[in-house]
């Protein structure tokens, strides 16, 4: 049941052959016996099973007349933990907020509460979304269920099992001790608390930064979930546990509540288990915010449902050449070239194109994320909000201890790269050489669409997810350098894309193909991403197991 | 506008007599008594006047309960982001046009990096690089204060660099003994305009002439309340000195300015030190420095200088600012989102530059009474009604309210608006002083009266009554007076009366004086005449 | 599962990759991190390098992004935002926030009626005497930070 897609679990709500209250508990029951992922950080089921009350009540009144129910009345969901949830924790995966809780929703979460979805917890990351691995989280990692040994089925005594009777009071120990509990004593770096049956490090990260909610919606935990792309947070992930991860065009969603990494590449990420999902997901959160100036305030977004029967004939699909990469995996290389062939079979016009600046993009990315993380960074100071040093002799030395304690070495060390970056001496030199690179790398882009292309064709990541010892062997920025490779560049453009699963690689893991469309015609370019969808019939991850 | 529109003639080097091209020949011989001038530039914050903030909707308002007109915005809240104000773009474009500023249709906001308590976020949204307004000029008189109303007055124009539209920054009190700070964010996300000169200025009375020229601009667009005990109206002083025809010196900041007097006061006091800083042979550091002023004194801000880089960056989270004319409005904009300069234009009202014009040709006032009038917030409506209503000496009845009326109204703190006295009234008591129904220290008190709110006019009654009843009493009385003060003349000292009695004028003028002490209705002029008659008489 | 394919004889997809080998003696220098640049950069970031390791660090990111040099951007003006061409929204001058003095301290440490606290300001940094060079012992994240 966990693996239906959003629609099927809507429809079934929607004809009485599921209850919201049934499909809550499944979902809570799930995400506690998948616990050791460490996908969720904070969980809020109490709520959730209030949210879920609600739904369970308008179900039964309307009925099957759906004209007054809601679009996802009852849907269970994840939110990434930078967006902001209203009562209740939002951390960054940093110990600079870890007692943080907004007095406000997100637009997006708000958004999604107000079509009755069910908010199940918040999920893990790496500390403020700076990562690639959702490896560097207070937290401690976020493991991939891909190819993943659980434990604790075999661990925890018969009985115990049945957790939806533990879970029923606020005050059981799964929600007061909670994931955050368990891991708050986790030392940064070293993993959770539960080995799993692997050797050491020798299971797959989930990809990030959103990697909580990629493996919370690969391990059936949810329906949909919430995620950031900043220079491919959302697809990364989504590529590595075999799932949709949609970077939409910037401006259509509001920023509105997403605490920002860098305001001028991100947008809230949609993650979920098909195509029409995303969309469905994307229609009810786009449009225009007050709160954000950078949402679109005309008609030139229109939401709609996806066709059923695509044809792709009268289709451009561009391939560009400069995402032939190195370190390119032939697993990746071959479902690419696989793709091409099934459109080109189906009667598009495939073409090799060019985006010359391709290969720049990520030192771009780097100086431009650098300096808006000083600048971002600069408010967390411990007197509104956030870790408080004990130290008053001055102003700048609480500072100084607040956000040396609060923040990683990763953060730091961007916010000195970053004030580097915009030192008066440099400016010129770096911040401003990196914008006018951004310039030409959002020029390649147009050209290739002015040219004709409809839609782009990409691997997303280089290779299927990477074992977790192999990818902490390296400090975060060389993964950042080739875990973002093929997704930044679209960040830079502001343009949409989105990674739908492709196939398993020879070690059983999931990999995806990035379709990147044209700005604010994400309908197009999702339709193709359906049509491809539809071709490779991805069977989604099935956990149904643990349930016995 | 290249080159600074007040150009100062080349000064006769002191020593030698030659022109400054060659001071450096003579710059071996004595310095100290070479001629300084202080170089002068100002930074203005003025609050811009609008119900909420620059960037959010929380209040403005003045003295607020404290943190409760704090969006989570303003509190830089994590996720959240800004939303401009329409009517501080509006009230930004009206005083560029107002300052004969360059409005640049596409204007950007940066973001300025620097760690303070009361800066919640670690950086202040300004403008940078593409300011709203750029290059304007403003003409205003230097009010010295010797001028006499017979004379044109001097005017000097000052060259403005830029207008930005900015957030203003929380207020921290800071508490010695407990050694902490105290933080207030109601006045953080206000909009201010800061307004920048080029150094063009050079003494404390210039600069001070120039404030109130643009305070007199702003209140009348009705773009901030100036009020600079509010804090509304801040202005910081770039200060250098040089000599005549070399290149600036170092400057200094004094930051914080909070009265007029302080700005003159401080520029003043900081020319003088640089001066003597360079005259004793020493270096000026590049400090910021605050007035203090109970000592007089301007002092370092920081126990030492440390290298500032505030990392200016785009704001990311702001497209760039459109503003248009009747030229260039776009199709299908939705006229909400529409700030026309030609529109702002037409409402600007008559400036203070036109209104003193009007003033001078309408009631044919000296430049000086026009300019006094028209800088009193409130003065040049309120004159426009007394004269409307006793049209026969507009010239006196302008001598009457710069002297007795704003003499009163600064005894009692007040503003024009806070007067509750007709104009007519007011009118009348200008009339029967001028027909010399009152002495001066009558009309005070009738003004003082009239202040009250409600006003009272129990003195200007008696006048009233006196004039109608003539005058027969009050000689009889000012004589029983006279004589009065005769007699306690002869008791005084004999050695001062022997010795102002040799002198008949000096006793006369001194017997008068001390009769108008006893009574507020003795005219001296009239007590003079009654002292020569009784002298006489003896 | 993917069955690799042996050939793929009309592909569109390129066999190889493309990309320029940057040579790395034609990249201009990494400035030298001196004391003072570090010193200010710690003074205007308020968090500390904490030892060699941070120090490398930045000099492998500026090292990284020095490839940027080998663009040709004569001409080219910087891109802040794709919204470039896009017009501020305007907002209305009313009062619609504010007035939630609860939420605005909610999260705050410390308080003292209502206000917000702060050590006091106006102080300089304190230099830490720190040792940048080679061979610190160790790259311990905790430190004798703002002692």
């Amino acid at each position: 049941m966990l693996s239906l897609s959003l629609k099927e679990a809507l429809s079934r709500l929607k004809d009485g052959s599921l209850s919201a209250k049934e499909l809550c508990e499944k979902c809570i029951d799930r995400a506690v016996k998948t616990r050791e992922l460490n996908a969720i950080v904070t969980p809020t089921y109490s709520q959730a099973r209030k949210q879920a009350e609600v739904a369970a009540q308008t179900w039964s009144r309307t009925g099957k007349s759906t004209t007054s129910a809601r679009k996802l009345e009852g849907l269970p969901i994840v939110v990434k933990d930078n967006f902001c949830t209203k009562g209740v924790h939002t951390t960054c995966a940093s110990r600079m907020l870890e007692n943080y809780v907004p007095p406000y929703n997100a637009t997006v979460v708000q958004r999604l509460f107000t079509q009755g979805a069910v908010l199940l917890g918040k999920s893990n990351m790496d500390e403020y979304g700076m990562g690639s691995g959702s490896v560097d989280s207070i937290f401690g990692p976020v493991r991939n269920p891909w190819k993943y040994e659980f434990t604790n089925t075999r661990t925890i005594p018969e009985g115990t099992l049945d957790t939806s009777s533990l879970l029923a009071s606020p005050q059981s120990p799964g929600e007061a001790l909670g994931t955050r509990g368990l891991h708050r004593s986790v030392h940064p770096g070293t993993g959770g608390s539960n080995p799993g049956l692997h050797e050491e490090g020798a299971w797959r990260v989930a990809g990030g930064s959103s990697g909580g909610s990629a493996a919370a919606v690969a391990a059936g935990i949810c329906f949909g979930a919430l995620g950031s792309d900043t220079g491919g947070s959302t697809r990364n992930p989504s590529s590595y546990c075999g799932v949709v991860g949609l970077k939409s065009s910037y401006g259509l969603l509001s920023r509105h509540g997403l605490i920002p990494l860098v305001n001028s590449l991100e947008v809230p990420g949609i993650m979920a288990r098909s195509v029409d999902d995303v969309n469905t997901l994307q229609n009810i959160m786009a449009g225009t915010d007050e709160h954000d100036s950078t949402t679109l305030t005309d008609d030139r977004f229109v939401t709609s449902d996806l066709p059923e029967d695509i044809d792709v004939k009268h289709l451009h699909i561009g391939i560009p050449k400069e995402y032939h990469a190195p370190g390119l995996s032939p697993d990746v290389l071959d479902a690419w070239r696989r793709a091409a062939d099934k459109f080109e079979q189906a009667g598009a016009k495939v073409t090799e194109v060019s985006l010359p600046h391709t290969q720049y993009s990520i030192l771009c990315y780097i100086v431009l994320c650098c300096c808006e993380v000083a600048s971002n960074m600069a408010r967390y100071d411990g007197i509104e909000y956030g870790h408080r040093g004990q130290q008053e002799l001055s102003t700048e030395q609480m500072y100084a201890m607040s956000r040396h304690e609060g923040f990683n070495e990763v953060v730091r060390g961007r916010i000195f790269a970053g004030n580097f970056f915009l030192l008066r001496r440099n400016y010129e030199q770096y911040f401003l050489k990196a914008q006018r690179v951004r310039r030409l790398i959002k020029d390649d882009f147009t050209r290739v669409f002015d040219e004709g292309v409809n839609v782009l064709l990409t691997p997303t990541t280089l290779t299927d997810a990477p074992r977790y010892d192999w990818f902490t062997a390296a400090d975060n920025r060389t993964r950042n350098e080739e875990q973002d490779i093929f997704t930044q560049p679209i960040n830079m453009a502001g343009i949409p894309a989105v990674t739908v699963p492709a196939g398993l690689t020879s070690n059983g893991l999931p990999i995806g193909l990035q379709f990147i469309g044209q700005m604010f015609k994400d309908k197009e370019m999702l339709t193709v991403a359906k049509w491809f969808e539809q071709q490779v019939q991805f069977e989604n991850l099935n956990l149904d197991h643990l349930d016995n | 506008m290249a080159a600074p529109m007040r150009v100062r003639a080349p000064r006769l080097c002191q020593i030698c007599k030659c022109f400054p091209s060659s001071f450096l020949r003579c710059s071996s011989s004595t310095t100290s008594k070479r001629k300084w001038e202080g170089v002068v530039g100002l930074e203005i914050h003025a609050q811009i006047l609008a119900e909420s903030k620059l960037f959010s909707g929380a209040c403005t308002k003045f003295g607020g309960t404290t943190n409760n007109q704090v969006s989570l915005f303003d509190a830089a809240f994590p996720g959240t982001l800004p939303a401009i104000n329409r009517r501080c773009v509006e009230a930004g474009g009206q005083t560029a046009l107002a300052l004969n500023c360059q409005i640049n249709k596409v204007s950007k906001f940066d973001r300025k990096h620097y760690f303070y308590a009361d800066l919640p976020a670690g950086y202040q949204i300004t403008q940078l690089r593409q300011p709203l307004a750029k290059q304007g000029s403003l003409r205003f008189p230097i009010l010295r204060g010797d001028i006499s109303p017979k004379c044109p007055l001097d005017y000097m124009t000052v060259r403005l660099e830029q207008i930005q539209l900015e957030q203003d920054s929380g207020k921290s009190i800071h508490n010695e003994d407990d050694k902490q700070s105290l933080i207030d964010l109601n006045r953080a996300g206000v909009g201010l305009m800061e307004i920048i000169t080029a150094p063009d200025l050079s003494s404390g009375l210039e600069s001070v002439s120039f404030l109130r020229e643009l305070i007199g601009i702003l209140t009348t667009v009705s773009t901030c309340n100036c009020k600079m005990e509010e804090g509304s109206f801040r202005v910081d002083a770039n200060i250098s000195v040089h000599q005549p025809g070399e290149p600036l010196g170092t400057r200094v900041e004094v930051k914080n300015l909070n009265s007029i007097r302080s700005v003159k006061n401080a520029i003043d006091y900081e020319i003088r030190r640089q001066k003597q800083q360079l005259q004793q042979g020493k270096q000026i550091i590049n400090d910021t420095r605050s007035w203090d002023v109970s000592a007089g004194l301007t002092l370092p801000m920081r126990d030492k200088e440390i290298e500032l880089d505030y990392r200016f960056m785009p704001e990311p989270n702001l497209p760039p600012l459109h503003v248009y004319d009747n030229t260039s409005i776009p199709a299908g904009l939705n006229p909400s989102q529409i700030v026309n300069i030609d529109v702002l234009q037409q409402q600007l009202p008559p400036l203070p530059a036109q209104q003193k014009q009007d003033l001078v040709t309408t009631y044919g006032l000296p430049e000086l009474y026009a300019h006094r009038i028209e800088v009193k917030p409130g003065m040049r409506d309120y004159y426009k009604k007394v004269v409307e209503a006793r049209p026969k000496d507009p010239i006196y009845i302008a001598v009457r309210m710069m002297g007795e009326l704003l003499g009163e109204m600064n005894k009692k703190k007040l503003e024009f608006n806070d007067i509750t006295c007709s104009p007519e009234t007011f009118g009348e008591a200008c009339d029967l002083r001028k027909l010399n129904a009152m002495t001066t220290r009558e009309f005070e008190k009738v003004v003082e009266d009239l202040l009250e709110n409600p006003p009272s006019e129990t003195h200007l009654n008696r006048i009233r009554k006196r004039l109608l009843m003539g005058s027969r009493d009050s000689d009889e009385q000012l004589e029983s007076i006279c004589r009065q003060v005769l007699e306690d003349f002869e008791q005084g000292s004999h050695l001062k009366n022997a010795k102002l009695k040799r002198n008949p004028e000096k006793l006369l003028i001194f017997l008068a004086q001390q009769a108008t002490k006893k009574s507020v209705e003795v005219r001296f002029v009239h007590a003079r005449t009654v002292f020569k008659k009784l002298l006489n008489k003896e | 599962m993917i069955h690799r394919s042996t050939s793929f004889l009309l592909s569109f997809v390129p066999s190889a990759p493309s990309w320029t080998t940057i040579d790395e003696n034609k990249l201009p220098k990494v400035p030298e991190l001196t004391t003072d640049v570090i010193e200010l950069l710690e003074r205007l970031s308020l968090v500390e390098f904490n030892n060699k390791a941070g120090v490398d660090r930045l000099t492998k990111v500026i090292q990284s992004v020095n490839r940027l040099y080998t663009v040709d951007t004569d001409g080219v003006e910087p891109l802040d935002t794709v919204l470039e061409d896009r017009v501020l929204h305007l907002r209305d001058d009313d009062v619609t926030d504010g007035n939630c003095r609860k939420d605005i301290i909610s999260n705050a440490t410390k308080t003292v009626e209502d206000y917000f606290v702060a050590p006091p300001g106006n102080i300089p940094l304190m230099k830490i005497e720190r040792d940048y060079k080679p061979d610190t012992k160790s790259d311990s994240t905790e430190s004798d930070s703002a002692t």
